[in-house]
């Protein structure tokens, strides 16, 4: 139940940055994520918060509290590995008791809380198994439930599901997420994976090579990404480098004309560019919708393009345009997905709305 | 059988032919071994079966008679061996371990020098090591008369047998296992105690293990330090003293059989409960 403030972190391995002025600030029962490709320096972050890497700059506070002097057995946190993190010499119970053995609790105590903690993860009965005797989401609930029994003021997960397979991972992230809610406890989880990230955090930090490229909720970094890394990271995108031609107001919002090769594209302007600044446009596949001769006329642009390689995925058909040079993913969903399947080489027309703007250096 | 050219193409491999070359190699191959194995363990045959006779008569009087002397005048021998051995153990382990974990768990310049350095006492010879250990004595003025010379030169002896099973032993046990300790609140030493020790405990019994054989079979490197000082002859000293003193008596044969057999028993039950994972990288194996 801390406020967890990370000020200024940075860690240097010899010549290397793994993590660069590093500024977070994660409310009481917050539950957020860092999120990022391997290597962007979200792990080292995370070990730092527990105080098993030493920040080269930088102070971490719990509250009020300054915590960098302060070993991991000092910090009251609770932090759930990835892998082999059961003690294979202990059955569950021990496992589980054992943050509160070390400190020199009552047996008794030890006993009546272990099964609470077991109950809350609904393995009762499975006391003196050994650690091997158990599959590996069982055993990651069980993790769970040690570190929980010790009461402590902020959880860490380290990818605690990559090692499981995909149906466990669905549902086991959403029992962490259940206990999180249920303990009150601020909660900071580190993965690769979007869709984890986005099922169960309040808020999102994105990071790569050792930054913070964005923070915001779900919504905020998926509609409105700040950044070229961000835009392309989290879901897809189609990419296109352009100069902006011309700049008006209209009907109360600016628009800017982007010449982006031979395509010019209307885009709304919430970022006050003038003509000649050099932009990155983003167009969600999602967003382009193919036009029938009927609803055509409400789109900020229409264009024209050759239907190359279509994909059935299931849920979702997706399909590569070629609009004059340029190459547009569009992503189709629902009934009218089936339309576009067999028009392979045909020409359509496409509409889209949505143009997220970066500036380009 | 007649084999049918037609035939379709199954999962079993061909039967094996008896070819006259195949037959013979495989003989042969056998019979290598087994000759191997008798030349190896003549000794031994021929050591037990001495040690059960007086004047060539094998009887169950004479057996008795030989025997008694290894509870008789040889029991203090054996028990000093005993001692020693556990004692060097004891150092052994207690230096070995800080030593092995900062190994593994930490990185320092020099890292590599040092390990050749502790392994050092393994490719000298035991006369070398000997006469050092005697020359330190000496400029030392310490544990000359005493028990602990004995288990400190074998301590130095035997220290890298012990250290290398710890070293694998901690490589192979994954960092995940402290740090989660760490972070459910064990001190430094809690988290030794409860969690490492007792996870690299085949580790340390295979320490324990090629410590005992050198240091329980050890006498060179004891003529040196010990010579004729009373009360300090370990078994393996006193045979080879009746030996050049009294020549090949049959009570002394029955104290080396002794010896033989507690050192068989102890590598036997090891290998039987443990295996010989950690035995790899040390010159035993």
């Amino acid at each position: 139940m801390s406020r967890v403030r990370l000020v200024n972190i940075t860690k240097r391995f010899g010549n290397t940055t793994a993590v660069s002025d590093v500024n977070m600030d994660i409310a009481e029962g917050e539950f957020v994520t860092l999120l990022g490709p391997s290597g962007c320096g979200k792990t080292t972050t995370l070990r730092m918060i527990a105080g098993l890497v030493e920040p080269t700059e930088g102070k971490i506070y719990f509250d009020e509290q300054l915590v960098n002097p302060l070993p991991p057995n000092r910090r009251n946190i609770g932090f759930v590995f990835q892998t082999h993190s059961l003690f294979p010499h202990m059955n569950v119970t021990d496992n589980i008791g054992f943050g509160l053995s070390v400190k020199g609790e009552d047996k008794q105590k030890i006993a009546a809380r272990v099964q609470e903690m077991l109950a809350l993860i609904g393995l009762q009965g499975y006391e003196k198994r050994m650690p091997s005797e158990l599959s590996g989401g069982q055993q990651q609930r069980v993790a769970l439930a040690r570190v929980l029994a010790t009461n402590p003021r902020v959880l860490l997960f380290d990818e605690p599901l990559s090692a499981l397979d995909r149906n466990l991972r669905d549902q086991l992230k959403y029992n962490i997420l259940d206990l999180q809610r249920k303990t009150h406890k601020t909660a900071i989880y580190v993965t690769h994976d979007q869709s984890e990230a986005f099922a169960i955090s309040d808020r999102i930090f994105v990071m790569n090579l050792g930054r913070v490229e964005q923070v915001g909720t779900q919504l905020d970094i998926y509609l409105h990404p700040q950044t070229e890394f961000v835009a392309e990271f989290i879901g897809s995108n189609n990419t296109l480098a352009g100069e902006v031609i011309q700049s008006s107001d209209g009907a109360g919002e600016r628009q800017v004309s982007v010449q982006a090769g031979n395509l010019t594209i209307q885009c709304r302007d919430y970022l006050g560019l003038k003509t000649g600044d050099h932009v990155l446009a983003f167009i969600r596949p999602e967003n382009i919708r193919v036009l029938d001769n009927a609803s055509s006329n409400h789109y900020l642009n229409q264009v024209e393009g050759t239907v190359e390689k279509i994909v059935f995925e299931g849920s979702t058909v997706h399909f590569d345009a070629r609009v004059q040079d340029t190459l547009l993913r569009v992503e189709l969903a629902g009934t009218e997905r089936l339309t576009i399947l067999n028009r392979e080489g045909a020409r359509v027309r496409l509409g889209f709305d949505e143009v997220t703007l970066i500036r380009r250096n | 059988m007649a084999t049918n050219s037609l035939s379709l193409p199954t999962s079993k491999p061909a039967p094996r032919t008896w070819s006259f070359s195949l037959r013979w190699t495989e003989i042969l191959q056998h019979a290598y071994i087994i000759f191997c194995c008798i030349i190896f363990v003549l000794p031994f045959i021929a050591l037990f079966q001495y040690s059960l006779q007086k004047s060539s008569i094998i009887s169950l009087n004479n057996v008795i008679a030989n025997y008694s002397y290894v509870f008789g005048s040889f029991k203090d021998n054996l028990i000093t061996s005993l001692q020693v051995s556990a004692l060097a153990i004891i150092i052994n382990f207690l230096i070995s371990f800080p030593a092995a974990y900062a190994i593994v768990r930490y990185t320092f310049p020099g890292k590599r020098f040092l390990l050749s350095l502790l392994s050092l006492s393994l490719y000298v010879p035991a006369v070398v090591l000997g006469f050092g250990l005697v020359l330190t004595y000496n400029f030392g003025h310490i544990f000359i008369g005493s028990i602990w010379g004995l288990v400190f030169a074998m301590a130095v002896g035997t220290y890298p047998l012990m250290l290398t099973p710890l070293i694998v032993a901690l490589k192979d046990l994954p960092p995940s296992f402290e740090e989660a300790a760490l972070c459910l609140g064990a001190s430094r030493w809690q988290t030794i105690t409860r969690i490492v020790l007792p996870l690299i405990g085949q580790g340390i019994a295979a320490g324990v293990l090629l410590s005992f054989i050198i240091i329980f079979n050890e006498y060179l490197v004891t003529l040196f330090v010990v010579g004729t000082a009373p009360g300090l002859t370990t078994a393996s000293l006193r045979v080879f003293n009746l030996v050049r003193t009294a020549g090949l008596l049959n009570t002394t044969a029955a104290l080396a059989a002794t010896m033989q057999i507690i050192s068989f028993v102890v590598v036997l039950v090891f290998f039987r409960i443990i295996g010989t994972r950690y035995l790899k990288g040390t010159y035993l194996i």
